[in-house]
């Protein structure tokens, strides 16, 4: 067949030529308005960026024990602003895609947005200047937007046709989240009131492994039992497995909250194991997926999302050395709740985290940008939006700052921690050059007329 | 040379792309029929997978790549479930574009 020769009619609608053109006239099947997700993804790469700059001038958060004002400010800071703005914005993205039905309310979520802006804002400033009791109000703030993200989630999964494996992971991530915002709420009131019994520094890791294991770590296995499949063209191998992991990681959660909480050391090395063996069989799975996957190139929003969960192992490796019972308290120990509470929360979370992002707002930006031109312009694909070289340094300097983070940290050496800190910070800087890229066709799409007739052009 | 309207149709279709994948919706096999009758065309479709976020998009741009093509004055897109989609739907030109082996 000759290019350049089909007729088509000539007045029907063509591609525009000037812009802005109209935007999001479709709807994405069951998806709520595009600016939801995006207003959550904003905020967090602002809090991402800050919270960069932030390492590289207190690179001694590695370095020193993590109980500390300053710390606990940017580690707050990471969590809420980044990390789970990104999860509110993509729970509410995916989750009625994934599971086929409408998000219960969109304008909820947008107060729920405005109430965590503000809490998780109030939250940091209020740990860098230690005032508790601000942190106690702002985190009453931040519970009631947990409370209205929960109770739209849960009457979303209740439509949902086929609530599956995936409906389970997201469902118990909300219940671990309400449990997890509720006892950092009774940490800060038991300041004033002192009503609990326990050590408070057992319940301050109970926190954080409700939040980094029953929410975070819940969500990303999770999700990526539906979005790997979809990206890499696979399928789940076996949703036996998936439910076995999904009853591990919960069993052993709760066993290792009330060993931590009681201080039961033989108890929280079993837990430990449990959540560990969780763990590998969830990997075990995504294995499977990805060998059996039809698309072959493997991307870099994908391939940072495979590193991560590979970091689970060491990761799970520090957990389980810190939960052995005959592991003496020491400096080292000490130093290495650091190496764990980082890997999890940056190597595990964060750059999962950043993998999906390299997907979810490429395509939302898309969406927005282009849907309603398809089939009358030519139209950049998704992944012709970033530099996949950008993200390439990103992904090879991130991992660069891996053994600096662990000797920094685990021998206390500033100079190193230094090293690391600027190391990550130059990772999210090009990580935030990519998204700019990507952002830019919200600003301003770019679409070329259509070349008609050739055939295999559209390819 | 002139072509078929058939012909026409296919081009026409190539032109509609999965931005995900960036292959045209012929190539990935989502296209299960096209019929014509007089000014009429209906095509049924499929997408990769149920809850596809470009459902919709996707649909509509077929709707505009054929109420462009000369004689034709409406289109009706069915997307379908069933036979589901699977990359073995895949043309010989569509593998070897997402580098399957």
């Amino acid at each position: 067949m000759e290019a350049g020769s089909l007729s088509f009619g000539a007045v029907k609608p063509a591609c525009p030529q000037r812009y802005p053109v109209q935007r999001a006239q479709l709807a994405q099947e069951n998806a709520p308005s595009t600016r939801l997700p995006m207003g959550f993804f904003l905020f967090a790469l602002v809090a991402l960026a800050a919270g960069a700059v932030w390492l590289v001038a207190e690179p001694q958060a590695f370095a020193e024990y993590h109980y500390r004002p300053h710390t606990v400010a940017m580690a707050h800071l990471f969590i809420l602003g980044f990390i789970l703005s990104v999860v509110m914005g993509a729970t509410y993205q995916m989750v009625p895609v994934a599971l086929q039905t409408k998000l219960f309310s969109e304008r909820l979520a947008q107060w729920q947005w405005g109430l965590h802006a503000i809490g998780a804002i109030g939250m940091v400033v209020s740990f860098y200047i230690w005032n508790l009791k601000q942190v106690g109000h702002f985190g009453s703030l931040e519970f009631v937007a947990m409370l209205l993200f929960v109770y739209n989630i849960v009457r979303t999964l209740r439509h949902a046709h086929q609530p599956d494996v995936v409906a389970k992971f997201i469902a118990l991530a909300m219940l671990w989240l309400f449990v997890t915002m509720s006892v950092g709420l009774l940490i800060a009131a038991n300041k004033f009131w002192p009503i609990l019994p326990e050590s408070p520094l057992a319940l301050m890791h109970a926190h954080a492994h409700l939040g980094v294991i029953g929410i975070f770590v819940m969500l990303l296995a999770g999700v990526s039992l539906r979005l790997v499949p979809m990206f890499a063209l696979s399928e789940v191998q076996s949703p036996v497995r998936a439910t076995v992991a999904l009853v591990l990681l919960n069993v052993g959660l709760v066993d290792l909250i009330g060993a931590i909480v009681f201080q039961q050391r033989v108890a929280k090395f079993g837990a430990a194991l449990t959540v560990s063996f969780g763990l590998l069989v969830y990997g075990f799975e995504m294995v499977k997926i990805v060998k059996a996957r039809k698309r072959k190139a493997i991307d870099w929003g994908l391939r940072y999302f495979f590193t991560a969960l590979w970091l689970l192992a060491p990761t799970a490796i520090c957990g389980l050395i810190l939960a052995w019972p005959e592991t003496p308290l020491t400096p080292l120990t000490v130093q290495l709740e650091n190496l764990y509470a980082f890997l999890g929360i940056f190597g595990v979370v964060t750059l999962g985290i950043v993998g999906m992002l390299h997907k979810i707002i490429p395509f939302l930006v898309w969406f927005q940008s282009y849907s309603p031109l398809i089939g009358r312009c030519k139209l950049p694909a998704v992944s012709e939006m970033s530099s996949p070289r950008v993200a390439a340094w990103s992904y090879f300097i991130f991992l660069g700052a891996l053994p600096a983070v662990a000797v920094g940290t685990l021998f206390q050496n500033k100079d190193v921690a230094r090293i690391a800190s600027a190391l990550i910070a130059s990772a999210v800087f090009l990580f935030l050059v990519n998204m700019t890229l990507v952002l830019r066709h919200w600003v301003q799409p770019r679409t070329e007329a259509l070349s008609v007739g050739t055939k295999g052009a559209a390819a | 040379m002139t072509f078929t309207f058939d012909e026409k149709v296919e081009s026409a279709l190539r032109l509609v792309i999965d931005p995900e994948l960036n292959l045209n919706i012929v190539d990935l096999g989502l296209v299960y029929g096209v019929e014509v009758d007089g000014a009429k065309v209906k095509v049924t479709m499929t997408m990769t997978t149920p809850g596809c976020p470009m459902h919709e998009a996707i649909a509509e741009g077929v709707r505009n790549v054929l109420a462009q093509l000369d004689g034709v004055s409406e289109v009706d897109v069915a997307v379908v479930w069933e036979p589901p989609w699977n990359p073995d739907m895949l043309t010989a030109d569509g593998r070897a574009q997402l580098g399957f082996s």
